[in-house]
């Protein structure tokens, strides 16, 4: 058995020098899901006999002189990604016997790059939590400790690359959903800049800030997988025609002198003191390096959670209108009529927290409250993502913590909506004002990870992605992996 | 835009009532159990009181930002293409003749 724990990176290097064959890459793999996943709840659905037959093929081309840098390389896709003939349930009860009639856009692209599916990620319900607590299918674990979460939305995802069950999972990021998750697992996650990767085939919940993105063990095994992800799309509009760096040639451009920006309010009093404490060696890390550190404001920070729920939650409203049990999804049992039917199919199909966000955004969105609340919000939108702008023709990276805090306790009743809410504060900026960011890992609080974030100008992907690498270099919190008890 | 029909009064106040929130469930063709209607009407102001803050900012003039593309989105040929094909869009329905989508009747 190879080790569970290599990079996308090394294990294109193993592929290409024969020491190890796609199948048994593969075959291992599934072995270690099957035993670890009982624990951890990290994988909804696995697609052995799809993935080994796809395996076999990826070796097979390889000995016809395929070398694509990703193909034989397995890997997991967040359930929010349609595949075809395979599940796609979004963790929700409305879709749990759907199965997808075509492939989203990232998800061709990855298996045409020869890359391997073993099976779906455990996530928040329609994306919408930050605790992965809110799925149908149960709470996802965190490896690091089981009775913490992962962090959410992306949190099957993390946890199956922070255990080893694979070495890349896809992820999607509408307020934070990649990179509070790889802060609270010790991985690294990166949401590109809006409109870098398309969001056709990814089930939607926000519109205007949904971005599809790599969760990886280094940010060089991100850089490779966002070439084959990232580039313009007919299928989605939204998806900017704009030729695709080759960002794994970039990681070693120099960073000297290069300008990294520290909000002083991303060290205020929602920090915890000790995640605070790890982020700072980690900037005096950066500096060390040849970066130049400099103090800039981003005084709207704390509206920026305001902000987007209100505007993530009226386009919820708005997408998930779609779900009416007629024609795909679930639908009640002996509707009496039409309106019975759209209404026990929506009620019963949806949880808790999917409800009260559709509940909040159908009222915001109401002729009453239109102007007072979403109006309102597009605008303080706006406010928030010219501090940004303004902040980055100064700077060239903005850097500072991914998460106010580490893994919290699974079923933490003391948490209210609101402070679960609280957890975004530091990713939602990004999302708003449509940048790339990424957490990597920056240190342990009590055996438990921390994730400095750095967020770029648009399509400013290289700029992150090299000053990431470089930290990569230099530490070893990456490398860092949680201790789990095989069964066999 | 969801057109209200509820007290336009009780809009934007922090201390929302449960009436109002059942009304705002039936616009979203949603059901709340009369056992769930105290919970749900407090969690429903929890978070507009999370909204408050933003009552303070001046955003005289400010242009509403949408979304965060910054150059126009490119328009296609107008071409009638296969993406799915009838028989994987009608695989998921939950009720189908002859593929149609069955509903209840609407029609007596």
């Amino acid at each position: 058995m190879t080790s569970s724990f290599q990079t996308v990176a090394s294990l294109r290097s193993k592929l290409a020098n024969r020491d190890v064959s796609s199948v048994e890459l593969t075959r291992d793999a599934l072995a270690r899901i099957s035993d670890l996943n009982p624990e951890l709840n990290a994988v909804i659905s696995s697609s052995e006999e799809n993935a080994m037959k796809a395996a076999t093929q990826a070796d097979e081309a390889r000995e016809k002189g395929n070398d694509s840098p990703l193909l034989g390389i397995p890997m997991l896709h967040k359930d929010i990604f349609c595949t075809q003939g395979l599940p796609t349930t979004c963790a929700s009860k409305m879709l749990a016997n759907f199965v997808a009639p075509y492939d989203a856009t990232v998800v061709r692209r990855l298996d045409d790059a020869g890359m391997i599916t073993l099976g779906k990620s455990n996530m928040d319900e329609f994306a919408m939590g930050s605790s992965n607590e809110t799925s149908y299918f149960g709470a996802c674990k965190n490896p690091w400790d089981t009775s913490r979460v992962p962090g959410g939305s992306s949190g099957g995802s993390a946890s199956a690359v922070a255990a080893g069950l694979a070495p890349l999972a896809t992820g999607t990021d509408t307020g934070g959903s990649i990179r509070q998750p790889a802060a609270l697992c010790g991985i690294t996650g990166l949401k590109p800049t809006y409109g870098r990767v398309s969001r056709y085939g990814m089930i939607a919940f926000a519109s205007s800030m949904d971005q599809a993105g790599p969760m990886a063990r280094t940010a060089e095994d991100c850089a490779l997988v966002l070439e084959a992800m990232a580039g313009a799309d007919p299928l989605d509009s939204t998806c900017a025609d704009q030729s695709v760096p080759r960002y794994s040639s970039h990681l070693t451009d120099t960073i000297e002198g290069m300008r990294v920006g520290v909000p002083k309010e991303f060290f205020s009093s929602d920090l915890n003191s000790d995640v605070a404490a790890a982020i700072e060696a980690s900037l005096a890390e950066l500096e060390g390096m040849g970066a130049k550190l400099v103090d800039v404001s981003l005084p709207s920070t704390s509206l920026g959670v305001s902000t987007y729920y209100i505007i993530a939650p009226a386009e919820a409203s708005a997408n998930l209108s779609r779900y009416d049990g007629v024609r795909y999804g679930y639908r009640c049992e002996n509707p009496v009529d039409l309106q019975d039917l759209y209404l026990r199919s929506r009620s019963e199909g949806f949880g808790d927290e999917v409800k009260r966000r559709i509940l909040v955004g159908a009222f915001t969105l109401s002729a009453a409250s239109y102007d007072e609340y979403f109006m309102k919000a597009q605008q303080v939108r706006r406010l928030i993502a010219q501090e940004y702008d303004d902040v980055l023709s100064q700077v060239d990276v903005i850097a500072g913590p991914s998460a106010p805090n580490t893994a919290f306790a699974l079923n933490d009743s003391s948490k209210s909506i609101t402070d679960m809410y609280m957890e975004d504060v530091f990713t939602i900026g990004a999302n708003l004002a449509g940048l790339p960011a990424m957490s990597i890992p920056a240190g342990l609080v009590g055996g438990l990870p921390v994730g400095m974030q750095l967020i770029g100008r648009r399509f400013g992907e290289v700029d992150i992605l090299k000053l990431a690498h470089q930290f990569q270099q230099r530490t070893t919190w990456h490398n860092l992996t949680p201790t789990l008890e095989e069964r066999h | 835009m969801i057109v209200s029909h509820f007290n336009p009064d009780l809009a934007g106040s922090t201390v929302t009532q449960t009436t109002t929130v059942r009304d705002v469930a039936e616009l979203a063709r949603l059901t709340i159990a009369d056992s769930d209607i105290d919970k749900v009407t407090k969690e429903f102001n929890q978070t507009l009181a999370l909204f408050e803050a933003l009552t303070m900012v001046d955003t005289n003039g400010v242009n509403p930002m949408v979304n965060p593309c910054t150059e126009s989105q490119p328009l296609r040929t107008d071409r009638v293409e296969t993406l799915v094909d009838r028989a994987g869009l009608m695989q998921n329905a939950p009720a189908s003749e002859q593929n149609y989508f069955l509903v209840p009747r609407v029609i007596d």
